[in-house]
């Protein structure tokens, strides 16, 4: 992972057709929201996950941020490493360009958000995402008057920040590990961060310009082939019970070490299994608008 | 010192068998197409009688797709949005593929019409149309998924050749046992002729002879890319996808259809037959690696 050159200045937004606002970043007279996730004071409580999960009322088996816990070395020269994960709120996301509904579009000041009323929920910008950002919402929620089907994601909580207060998970960090605010602003911590400290972003080959950085990133922690790689065998079985277990709304999932085309023509069914229930829900829909 | 990854979060893989499905009927359409405009567009007068038939499997093929799309769509009654003005978005590959899946059956319909009208003029205009409309509606399928640079298996500029390359051979085997299962109910003065056949199946191997040669460009791409491909090729394709990939793909969609007609099988029913069965069946192979493959390592980032 190389370390990310500062990116205050516009001369570093790329390509930025398709994403509906250009890139803020080091234009004057303009916000530019960003965080700063330092690591070195990340102790790997999950408050951030738990603010956030009780902010938005976030399903089971989906997340807006989380945090990825590694070890490092062997015992008994080991430590446990932690790197926070969110959306990063790129200045060239690959999502907006690729929505086919312009379902997602990115705020002037730095926010990429997602517009349910316009989301078809083809998850075209889930497969976008470099990052894994971005999740789809189950079909069945707690509360009612919550979005179902569509793709949600993490929002920079753009309600809080316009009030004057900082994202949930900022405020929940016990160890003030994440730092937040506009990066365009040279009075801002994150800008004397961004200005002062050695910095990372995840994926910074691909160009996408992101907005949340880390001091003290671990290469192999931010690396996805390494991720991939290095997994105990704890995770892996975590990983495929999910898969195996999972008769949702994706019909993608394949079971490492089981028969791929068991899962195939099971994802097949369940795809067939879910058109009922979509069209009748639909049908529930209509029948409300119409008549109640 | 080495590190390794205790606790993440789990992501799905999210487009699956419905987009695979919709994939190898979308490529087997267009190839039946193509047949049928052998014909009729570009003059070869003893593909004639085969033409009406191919329009309609291309035709029926692509019936089934709108099923397939709009309702795996989260929000299925929706998909109009794909084609409000309001809300097209222009960059989006997936608002290319809506204009083309829209506009290619409706060609293919004034074609076919045209075909059973017997009229030669406007079946070539609307012919040629078609034909461009059915390659780039394949070639769309290529790219949608090409187009996200963080798909290491995906991102490569072979992608829409890869599927083309599938959905000629696919869709002359798909042909071949449409024809054969029709001769068997049509009287014999009007039945496609045996050598007809052989042609086609000879078609279909030079495109197998190319797909070989195009799996070999991505194969050399992945051993000399970058970590990432690397991993995609050694451990996604070679151990997850093994079975898609090696066994469905490369030997039962390839390998032993090409064997078939390269030897003096080529001229026996069971070769030609058999080749067209498997060449059928063997792309789909293709189709699942490159779509659930493809968003295998990063479901777990």
């Amino acid at each position: 992972m190389t370390t990310e050159s500062k990116q205050t200045s516009p001369a570093h937004a790329l390509r930025e057709y398709g994403s509906q606002t250009p890139g803020t970043k080091g234009i004057p007279g303009k916000r530019r929201y960003s965080m700063v996730i330092d690591l070195r004071k990340c102790i790997g409580c999950m408050s951030c996950v738990v603010a956030c999960k009780a902010e938005y009322g976030v399903p089971l088996g989906v997340w807006r941020t989380w945090v990825m816990v590694a070890d490092k070395g062997r015992y008994p020269n080991s430590r446990r490493i932690f790197m926070p994960r969110l959306c990063n709120h790129c200045d060239y996301p690959i999502c907006v360009r690729n929505c086919p509904t312009q379902a997602t579009f990115k705020h002037e000041e730095g926010f990429v958000l997602q517009r349910y009323n316009r989301c078809i929920g083809c998850r075209t910008c889930v497969v976008a995402c470099p990052y894994n950002a971005r999740h789809f919402l189950p079909a069945k929620r707690t509360n009612n008057n919550l979005p179902v089907l569509v793709v949600d994601k993490c929002t920079f909580c753009i309600h809080r920040v316009k009030k004057g207060l900082v994202p949930a998970c900022v405020q929940a960090c016990v160890g003030g590990a994440r730092i937040f605010g506009d990066v365009n602003d040279p009075k801002s911590e994150v800008a004397k961060l961004v200005a002062r400290e050695k910095l990372t972003v995840l994926k910074p080959e691909l160009g996408t310009s992101p907005s949340v950085y880390y001091i003290g990133g671990d290469w192999e922690i931010m690396d996805e082939p390494h991720n991939y790689k290095h997994r105990t065998a704890q995770q892996k079985e975590e990983f495929n019970t999910y898969k195996r277990n999972h008769h949702g709304d994706a019909f993608g999932d394949i079971v490492e070490g089981e028969n791929t085309m068991y899962h195939v023509g099971k994802n097949m069914s369940d795809f067939l299994a879910s058109i009922p229930h979509k069209f009748f829900d639909v049908v529930a829909a209509l029948k409300k608008l119409l008549f109640a | 010192m080495e590190t390794i990854i205790t606790y993440n979060a789990v992501h799905h893989a999210a487009w699956g068998t419905p987009i695979t499905v919709y994939f190898w009927l979308v490529g087997a359409s267009a190839g039946s197409f193509v047949l049928s405009a052998f014909g009729w567009v570009f003059g070869i007068k003893r593909y004639k009688p085969l033409a009406l038939t191919a329009s309609i499997l291309a035709i029926v093929m692509l019936m089934i797709v709108p099923v397939l799309l709009i309702w795996d769509l989260g929000k299925p009654f929706r998909f109009i949005y794909l084609m409000l003005p309001g809300y097209w978005h222009g960059t989006a590959p997936m608002s290319w593929g809506t204009l083309l899946i829209l506009s290619y059956p409706i060609s293919m319909f004034v074609y076919t019409y045209f075909v059973i009208k017997n009229d030669q003029k406007w079946a070539k205009i609307v012919g040629i149309i078609a034909i461009v409309l059915a390659l780039s509606t394949h070639w769309y399928t290529g790219v949608v998924m090409e187009l996200n640079p963080g798909r290491y298996l995906n991102h490569t500029p072979l992608a829409p050749l890869l599927f083309l390359t599938g959905a000629f051979i696919s869709g002359i085997g798909l042909m071949i046992l449409v024809l054969w299962i029709q001769n068997q109910f049509t009287r014999p003065e009007k039945r496609i002729k045996w050598e007809l056949m052989e042609e086609m199946a000879q078609y279909m191997m030079y495109g197998i002879v190319f797909d070989f040669f195009l799996l070999f460009l991505d194969f050399m791409q992945t051993q000399y890319g970058t970590a990432s491909e690397y991993l995609a090729h050694g451990t996604v394709l070679m151990e997850i996808f093994f079975t898609p990939y090696i066994w469905l793909e490369v030997v039962i969609g390839l390998l032993i259809p090409l064997i078939l007609l390269v030897t003096p099988l080529k001229h026996t029913r069971i070769g030609v037959y058999g080749a067209a069965f498997l060449v059928a069946v063997g792309v789909y192979g293709m189709r699942i690696w490159w779509v659930m493959g493809g968003q295998y390592i990063q479901s777990f980032y």
